[in-house]
């Protein structure tokens, strides 16, 4: 009676047992309305699947009193959807309990579904972050050809502007060479900001970590604000409290960048009276290396109600703004963006027709005392009395007018081909100080003559000459692309007289073009050097047909000569082909010719 | 004749929708993950002949659960689902028709690339279908086209598969 009584209460809590028997299934308990009438097999299609793994289990239980199956659901006898599941119990009986489940199967249906839909969530953000990369890659190849597409003839425009400068000019003229060359800064500076900001937005921009020194870099962009300052007269100051430290670690160029946008903003909306730049340790934060700066002008100033929209993408405190003073009004969004990376903030206080303060601080590390400064430093653009050999590649003929233009007065050989595959040619049989290649051209690009030319050197062993890539090209990709394919420098046009100047006094080799001999020899030195020169087209022959005894024959004869002439280095060349010849190394003999060719080119006595 | 169909797929591709489609011939947007086994009954008649499809919906394969084969005992055929917007649960699915024929030998079997009315948003391209060589079906239960041809189908080529068997035996 107890145990009957017990079954019936299973029953009443969602449960039926049966007892597996010689004979079957028989059940034990109270049979509950939503059991289907008929043999459990058919009653409980799921059980095809459970029965022998549970006659496995009660044949043996291997220490083991239940064996669960998994949830099943089926349609009850109204078509509604029923739960359930089973256990087979092993002991002195076999038992077979069923269980409709209620909520222990909503509960673990609601935690699968959480996980579910989390996953689901999970692969949609990543499917959306695939798309926007592929968009902004897309946006910014777009930027990269269009930027490529403006600069190419700014280079002309703004070059030739320059040269026309520099001719006899009455003033008119002058004036309208000025606005004309003035016009082309700002639409450069224009495609810059763009650049600048579509890089941010990309997240490809990475701060430097280099020291500096603070007062160089505000001074530097104060002075360059200067010109125009004086040019509306207006008072330009600078006070670096006495507790700002000087040697910092950061990136100075971006820093620059920050302050020059304040200060040319200012000199822009400010008509009357003065422009100060203060910095001073930052109060509100005790580390050290954290640094306020502030630019205080007397100018228009911002309305109260425009004031914190400043910083935002393409927005100035007014439409009218934009036609009266121009700009993108992306200077304060991308200066806030590099505050940010810099870990400080960027804000204003405006008083309208009083003028207008900004304010912004940044963090920095304080640098060693021995770090050794990273500022590049202006180098003169003079390029002495070097001769220098230049192979110039360009497939634009406005360009290389205008590179020839720059060069004139230098005394510079150019030597200019309009493909890569000319490239090659030239540097093969020529010899030459400095290559300036431009990256797209035809038949073969710079980037893979820069390579064919490297490989050129490899195999003469000879040194590298220097190669400045000068593109179009300003994303920090060229650049990358350029020293990748082993130019020394990557130089963006449009380009200036003096930046091309400068890059090319800095990275041509010093030459000794001129040799002092004693007094007494020089009526012999023409002659001397006539032989060797009549020597070289020897030593090419000699190279040619592997005639080894004559390259060391008159390597030996320079070796012996050139310093008794006070030409050490002929010696030094002599002495190496000597030893190469005797050694069979060809790469080096050539090597040796090549630097023996350059040598007799550069010297005038 | 009663046939056992069992749907096998990665999670959420839309297996209990396709069965609830033919079955009940209804659809719910509302994602509702399945647990365990649900089992539905449809009768059909195929070529004259009535068969009672046994379908066996199984639980999508997750991160942390593996399709039970065991619950493919007996069964006559089997539903591969794949999501097309979704590629990895076509892998997914090309994983378990291997883990099936491994466990229980070869059967009879459809590809299917569910949600055909995204067909916009798709990641899966025909190429990489086309690739494995099977029998395959787009359908969309929310759209119910090629629902009813792919579980008709699949019951062909099981009413094949039996009279092959059934002629062999012989």
């Amino acid at each position: 009676m107890r145990q009957s009584s017990q079954l019936d209460l299973l029953a009443t809590l969602g449960y039926v047992v049966f007892e597996r028997s010689t004979s079957g299934f028989e059940l034990l308990s109270l049979a509950p309305e939503w059991l289907p009438a008929g043999p459990i097999s058919e009653a409980f299609p799921f059980l095809d699947v459970f029965l022998p793994d549970a006659e496995e289990f009660w044949a043996d239980p291997r220490g083991c009193s239940t064996l669960p199956s998994d949830f099943w659901t089926q349609p009850g006898a109204d078509g509604k959807n029923l739960h359930f599941s089973a256990t087979a119990i092993a002991g002195e009986r076999k038992l077979l309990l069923i269980e409709r489940v209620g909520n222990r199967f909503e509960q673990t249906q609601q935690l699968m579904q959480y996980a579910h839909e989390t996953k689901l969530a999970h692969d949609e953000i990543a499917r959306l972050s695939r798309e926007l990369k592929r968009a902004t890659e897309a946006k910014s190849e777009f930027l990269a050809r269009m930027s490529h597409e403006i600069r190419t003839p700014m280079n002309s425009l703004l070059g030739v502007a320059e040269l026309l400068s520099e001719t006899a000019l009455n003033d008119e003229q002058s004036e309208y060479v000025r606005i004309f060359r003035r016009a082309g800064d700002n639409l450069l500076n224009v495609i810059n900001d763009i650049l600048d900001f579509s890089k941010i937005e990309a997240g490809q921009v990475e701060l430097e970590c280099v020291a500096f020194d603070l007062a160089d870099v505000v001074q530097d962009a104060v002075e360059i604000i200067g010109v125009r300052a004086r040019a509306k007269g207006l008072c330009l100051s600078l006070d670096i409290g006495p507790e700002v430290p000087s040697r910092l670690m950061g990136d100075p160029g971006r820093l620059r960048q920050i302050i020059l946008n304040l200060l040319s903003n200012a000199v822009k909306f400010t008509d009357r009276g003065g422009i100060t730049t203060r910095v001073e340790l930052d109060q509100e934060n005790p580390a050290a290396g954290a640094i306020h700066f502030r630019v205080c002008d007397t100018g228009i100033g911002i309305p109260a109600d425009r004031i914190s929209t400043i910083f935002e993408s393409f927005t100035q405190a007014d439409a009218s703004t934009t036609r009266k003073y121009g700009g993108t009004g992306l200077g304060l969004a991308i200066s806030k963006r590099f505050v940010e990376l810099m870990g400080g903030r960027i804000w204003a206080e405006s008083t309208p027709g009083e003028g207008s303060t900004m304010h912004f601080t940044a963090r920095f590390a304080i640098a060693d005392a021995k770090a050794v400064s990273n500022v590049p430093s202006p180098k003169p653009a003079a390029l002495g009395n070097r001769t220098l050999r230049i192979l110039l590649a360009d497939d634009s003929e406005d360009n290389r007018f205008l590179v020839r233009g720059y060069l004139k007065d230098t005394g510079c050989v150019i030597d200019e081909v309009a493909n890569g595959a000319d490239v090659v040619e030239k540097f093969k049989n020529g010899v030459y100080d400095l290559v300036l290649m431009d990256a797209e051209m035809p038949v073969l690009d710079g980037y893979a003559a820069t390579r064919a030319v490297r490989a050129i050197e490899k195999e003469r062993a000879a040194p590298e000459t220097p190669i400045l890539a000068l593109t179009a090209h300003a994303l920090k990709e060229a650049r990358d692309r350029s020293v990748e394919a082993g130019c020394t420098d990557h130089l963006t046009k449009p380009i200036t007289k003096t930046a091309l100047l400068e890059a090319i006094g800095r990275h041509a080799p010093e030459l000794p073009s001129v040799v002092e001999v004693e007094s007494w020899l020089k009526p012999v030195i023409p002659a001397y050097l006539e032989k060797r020169r009549a020597d070289l087209v020897k030593l090419k022959t000699a190279l040619e047909q592997g005639d080894y005894d004559t390259v060391r024959t008159l390597g030996h004869q320079m070796a012996g000569s050139g310093a008794g002439y006070g030409f050490a280095k002929i010696t030094e060349i002599g002495g190496a082909l000597e030893e190469s010849a005797l050694a069979g190394d060809t790469p080096r003999i050539r090597n040796g010719i090549v630097q023996l060719e350059r040598y007799l080119n550069d010297i005038r006595s | 004749m009663k046939k056992k169909i069992c749907m096998v797929g990665q999670f959420g591709v839309g297996k209990t929708s396709l069965v609830r489609r033919f079955v009940h011939s209804i659809y719910d947007d509302k994602y509702l993950a399945s647990l365990g086994v649900k089992i539905d009954r449809k009768d059909v008649s195929i070529d004259g002949q009535s068969l009672t499809l046994m379908l066996w919906d199984l639980a999508g394969e997750d991160d942390l659960t593996e399709v039970n084969l065991s619950h493919l005992r007996g069964a006559s055929g089997y539903v591969l689902v794949a999501d097309g917007c979704r590629g990895a649960t076509l892998q997914k699915a090309a994983e378990l028709q291997q883990r099936i024929t491994q466990a229980l030998g070869p059967l009879p079997f459809v590809l299917v690339v569910n949600k055909a009315d995204l067909r916009d948003q798709w990641e899966v391209r025909s190429a990489q279908v086309a690739q494995y060589g099977w029998p395959t079906f787009e359908t969309s239960a929310k759209a119910a086209s090629g629902v009813e041809e792919m579980f008709l189908g699949l019951g062909t080529a099981i009413i094949r598969d039996h009279s092959q068997t059934e002629a062999s035996g012989q």
